[in-house]
């Protein structure tokens, strides 16, 4: 397998007045070919970023990658120049945005709007690139594409839209998708039409896919491998079976427990995590995810947990990780601060 | 004032039906949307929709038909004005007492004024100095304003605030008394008119697109362009200019009347266009004295004023409706 892209140790932190947000605090995976990676954790945990600082799409001088390196097929992404950052944006790592009632122009047609990416990274002429668009949505699923790339977003329904910019995303057949929370705009039907678009659309392009979501329902079906952030650490990696069957976070474990499950009927209850993330300028100390964890004792205070590894790549950074009987359901609680 | 006319894009007549699920016209066209029209949509851009709303909207079509009327009138006055009406600026001393304050008849449609020269002649001459202070003053304000504006929003910080409070200096004195503060400096003269709307215009021009800009930057497409690889020229060009320029579109067809308006005012005052180079205002002034006697002298310049600022008024609102596209039909 080849790999992609290799995120090492990457630090993004933005310097405010009110100080220093840590907002990608030592992140670091690996993609190779044909992958999905699912990036799970709360609003604020450092999803988006990790993906804007891939992508160096990080607005200085707040902003800036302060340690770490970002390496594309053995490039160094960190260190391009501007005309080399433009091709690697678009052409070959695409981004898909969350919301898409606001990311396509509204005095753009849809299809000039694909057609974009085609002319700046390709150099296609307007007619070409335009015929490439129509393409490009039918590819998704769009009915009609031939009329309907002449419309502007505002007569696009919200699902649609999101087809489009899953289309402008494929137009230059990127190595790498990246999808930020692609349906936390969209209602839940249109949701699993837009995820099977995408698993259909990456078996016949082969394309990574890093899936950026706060919803583990959305990474179960699609990704191969999961990384779980909090507070712009991550806490947990594996695969998803890893992740899902035997976890080893307490914070993975409250957000399994936050999800709603049709097959276990017995409590019908959800347990939610209690408390809410931290502030990333007033991390707590020790273990940021401490005060909310049930589990929490003296050393989570007072020691920041190393991420390890503890089966193959399915590792955590929790200090009881690689206690065998602290797992989901057998770990003793102690009692909750937050 | 303006905003009493409310564009409705569904209540206009012959508006095809359409099949919610695709947007497509359910119905054949109707005469209001040939098959050609159909046919040729690919070759439609922004512009092109936003004339084909603005069409719609008859309130606006009847500002912008009176605005190319005055136009061609004031453009081919020398070609036919003067031989049928009379010099507009000539007075001829050993005959003004039998000419002066004639009421309107067939040699002279407006009457005469109080120097014998033919009111429908003085007209037309003031349209070319009110619609050359439009377009120029509108001009300089417009062109000052997009740099400014521009510079505040795309750089911020120190440029902002500096540019920003010069501008709220400027708005923060009375227009007309600044104005004529302004030509008592430069002179008074048919230019320093131009130059001082232009000065006086630029910082609500300013305003519009720096707040224009920093809405759209504030876009997620911006971001998506940015992340498709675009430059940040293309970014500005493509995706920050189109949806930030509408307005100042809006704003400069409206200011066009409103700078018609302060020449006038000028003018009437003594301080702009000066005798004997007809202006509406100026005209307006002479009229004073014969308000009631002579009432023609008073009422043609005043209607042309009214009529020519309506105009541009509408023409504006109505390009405030055709150039947003969620109205689109």
């Amino acid at each position: 397998m080849e790999t992609l892209l290799a995120v090492e140790n990457l630090k993004t932190y933005f310097f405010t007045r009110d100080g220093v947000v840590k907002a990608v605090d030592g992140v670091s995976f690996s993609l190779e070919r044909g992958q999905t990676l699912g990036v799970v954790g709360e609003s604020g945990s450092g999803k988006s970023v990790t993906a804007m600082s891939i992508m160096r799409l990080i607005k200085g001088p707040q902003g800036r990658v302060v340690e770490g390196s970002i390496h594309f097929k053995g490039q160094d992404v960190l260190a391009m120049d501007d005309e080399a950052v433009r091709d690697l944006r678009g052409n070959r790592i695409a981004m898909i945005f969350q919301d898409p009632m606001t990311s396509l122009n509204p005095v753009f047609r849809v299809g000039d709007q694909i057609a974009e990416s085609l002319r700046v990274h390709k150099g296609l002429s307007k007619a070409e690139a335009f015929e490439r668009a129509v393409e490009l949505l039918k590819l998704v699923g769009i009915p009609k594409a031939e009329a309907r790339a002449r419309d502007y977003p505002h007569q696009f329904s919200g699902g649609m839209r999101q087809r489009a910019m899953i289309a402008m995303a494929l137009a230059c057949d990127p190595d790498i998708l990246i999808a930020d929370e692609p349906t936390t705009a969209l209602d839940v039907t249109i949701q699993a039409q837009i995820l099977e678009l995408m698993i259909e659309l990456q078996e016949r392009t082969g394309s990574a896919i890093i899936m950026i979501t706060h919803d583990l329902g959305v990474v179960a079906d699609m990704a191969d491998n999961v990384l779980v952030m909090y507070a712009g650490k991550p806490v947990e990696f594996g695969t998803a079976d890893e992740v899902f069957y035997s976890p080893l976070h307490p914070y993975t474990w409250g957000l399994l427990d936050s999800l709603p499950r049709h097959d276990v009927s017995e409590k019908g209850e959800l347990v939610p995590i209690v408390g809410q993330p931290p502030s990333l300028i007033d991390v707590p100390p020790g273990c940021a995810f401490h005060p909310r964890c049930p589990y929490a004792r003296e050393i989570c205070r007072t020691q920041v947990p190393q991420f390890r590894a503890i089966e193959g790549d399915h590792g955590s950074a929790c200090h009881f990780s690689t206690d065998p009987s602290f797992r989901r359901g057998t770990a003793s609680r102690t009692e909750v601060t937050a | 004032m303006t905003d009493k006319h409310i564009h409705d894009p569904l209540a206009e007549e012959g508006h095809p039906v359409k099949d919610f699920r695709t947007g497509v016209p359910a119905t054949p066209p109707t005469e209001d949307v040939p098959a050609s029209a159909i046919a040729s949509r690919s070759s439609r851009t922004l512009w092109g929709d936003a004339w084909r709303r603005l069409r719609k909207n008859k309130l606006a079509m009847a500002g912008l038909i009176w605005a190319i009327i005055m136009i061609l009138v004031a453009l081919s006055a020398d070609l036919w004005v003067p031989q049928r009406f009379g010099d507009p600026k000539y007075i001829d001393t050993t005959t003004v007492s039998q000419r002066m304050l004639l009421p309107p008849s067939a040699a002279h449609p407006f009457g005469t004024d109080r120097m014998g020269r033919d009111i429908f002649a003085r007209v037309v001459y003031g349209s070319r100095i009110s619609l050359a202070v439009g377009v120029i003053a509108v001009a300089i304000e417009v062109v000052i304003g997009l740099i400014l504006g521009a510079i505040a929003a795309y750089y911020g910080k120190l440029w902002d605030s500096v540019i920003m409070r010069i501008a709220d200096v400027f708005l923060a004195f009375p227009y007309i008394l600044f104005a004529i503060a302004l030509i008592a400096v430069m002179g008074k003269g048919f230019m320093n008119v131009f130059i001082a709307i232009g000065i006086l215009g630029w910082p609500s021009i300013a305003r519009v697109f720096r707040g224009s800009i920093l809405s759209v930057k504030e876009n997620e497409y911006v971001d998506a362009a940015r992340a498709l690889g675009a430059s940040d020229l293309r970014i500005m060009t493509r995706h920050i200019m189109p949806n930030a320029i509408a307005p100042i579109i809006v704003y400069a067809t409206m200011s066009i009347g409103g700078a018609i308006l302060t020449e006038a005012a000028l003018s009437f005052l003594g301080m702009g266009v000066q005798p004997p180079t007809p202006s509406w205002g100026l005209m307006l002034s002479d009229a004073r004295a014969f308000m009631f006697t002579a009432p023609w002298v008073m009422i043609y310049p005043g209607f042309a004023i009214l009529t020519t600022v309506l105009a541009f008024v509408l023409l504006g609102d109505g390009l405030r409706d055709a150039l947003d596209v969620k109205m689109k039909d």
